[in-house]
């Protein structure tokens, strides 16, 4: 068999797993704000000159929860008299900086080669990677099919009813694939001791 | 009515789709076939613009068709009133709370006065017409097929693109699908990659070959003749066979579904 130690490839994707398990952990116990601006910081520059793609990434994706959990803090905050900007501050630089460490991880390592160690873990990637697939293809076929069925702009609620359509299809066939995949790994041996 | 030129397309570094060129008259029907990955439900996508292709150019009556050209809203009204295209899951085309909001969101959407009205004939015309205060998403698989055909066919569009319109459908259902289309009078492209049921669907096919080039335009009856078409486009294949206490190994074709 061969040793997954020897590729130098999969020792890097190791390594970079690692380092990105601590990144994650640091960001999680660190409450300086100073701290996560300059991890952020630290994460842009290892981006190279994919920097400012991976920062308006990172916005966009976001935004919506940041936007929403900073509102409600700014209403408690009001509501009790008490300055929310460091909270407000430290809130989101940790959930950018979190997205950022992993959108970058992601795009750099190879997930089953940094895995390869341990054939429960690349498994476990496997499925989850064949769902995610399965989901983005389908994510897209919802968007066009909106778009194809419409003559005219559809509107917001139109809007609201396909992503809900496509929620509730994601979580049926989540839990269909789930269960089948449990099946499959069963009839594998994969639970066995 | 539609034509094709010099089409290609990528997904990332994979070739998706490779020169593509050719035109669909008024009326005809014509079947789309090709092994699995052969780029047939991309093709339809960029016929109906929604795709941008990486290359060459879809024209639709003279219009030029792409994302960006139906940014227009009169042109993308003027072109989704008339070519509509059947995704191969139904499900992603199912969204509204009732079957007869599902069939009359075209019409409604056109500001039609009489949509609910053609909502039901089409209901009635596809045989759901049971289900109209009914949620799409409990129906069968035959059944959801249907009411995603009559949500289109309540436009009266004139040109049809059926992304694998059997896939679902249990053998009852594809022999009444078969009727069903040669009744129409509209243009209709087809994908399968069910060779038996190619010659019920068209008498003109399209044939997608592995390198994701068109390997064959012409008659169904030609290509299914053409033995190293077949093998080329991956649609024939050579296995050993049983036939009673006889066994040989022969190409052959199978039914996919």
């Amino acid at each position: 068999m061969n040793n997954p130690f020897a590729d130098p490839g999969a020792r890097r994707d190791r390594l970079a797993l690692l380092a990105y398990a601590l990144a994650v952990l640091a960001a999680t116990l660190v409450h300086d704000p100073r701290w996560l601006a300059g991890g952020l910081t630290v994460t842009l520059l290892l981006a190279g000159s994919g920097a400012g793609g991976l920062l308006s990434r990172v916005l966009r994706t976001v935004l919506p929860f940041n936007l929403a959990v900073s509102m409600g803090y700014l209403m408690l905050a009001w509501l009790r008299t008490e300055p929310p900007w460091q909270t407000l501050l430290l809130l989101n630089l940790r959930v950018l900086l979190l997205t950022a460490i992993t959108f970058l991880f992601v795009r750099r390592v190879n997930l089953f080669r940094a895995l390869g160690f341990s054939r429960s873990l690349t498994y476990l990637l496997g499925l989850a990677y064949s769902q995610a697939l399965t989901f983005r293809r389908a994510h897209e076929d919802f968007r066009l099919a909106l778009v194809s069925r419409s003559p005219r702009r559809p509107g917001l609620m139109d809007r609201y009813r396909v992503s809900a359509a496509a929620a509730s299809w994601y979580l049926e066939k989540a839990l269909a694939a789930a269960r089948e995949s449990a099946q499959a790994l069963r009839s594998r041996g994969f639970f066995d001791a | 009515m539609l034509e094709l030129t010099g089409v290609s397309h990528r997904y990332g570094a994979a070739m998706v789709l490779k020169e593509i060129s050719f035109g669909v008259e008024a009326g005809e029907k014509v079947v789309l076939l090709g092994a699995n990955g052969t780029g047939k439900s991309t093709l339809l996508k960029i016929a109906n613009g929604l795709i941008a292709p990486s290359a060459g150019q879809v024209r639709y009556r003279g219009e030029a068709i792409s994302p960006g050209a139906l940014r227009n809203a009169a042109r993308n009204r003027r072109f989704r009133g008339r070519a509509a295209l059947l995704f191969q899951n139904p499900d992603a085309m199912l969204f509204n709370p009732t079957v007869l909001d599902e069939i009359a969101f075209g019409p409604r959407q056109l500001g039609l006065a009489d949509a609910e009205e053609r909502a039901r004939h089409w209901a009635a015309a596809l045989g759901v017409g049971r289900h109209l205060d009914r949620p799409p998403f409990g129906l069968s698989g035959g059944e959801k097929q249907k009411v995603c055909l009559a949500a289109l066919l309540v436009l009266e569009p004139e040109l049809l693109l059926l992304d694998e319109p059997a896939a679902a459908l249990d053998p009852r259902s594809t022999g009444w699908l078969v009727d069903f289309l040669a009744g129409l009078r509209c243009t209709v492209i087809t994908t399968t990659h069910n060779l038996s049921l190619a010659p019920e669907l068209g008498r003109r096919a399209l044939v997608l070959g592995e390198d994701h080039g068109l390997l064959h335009d012409g008659g169904v009856e030609a290509f299914l003749g053409d033995r190293e078409r077949l093998l080329a486009a991956n649609l024939m294949h050579i296995h050993r066979h049983r036939h009673g206490l006889v066994e040989h190994r022969h190409f052959h074709v199978h039914d996919w579904d």
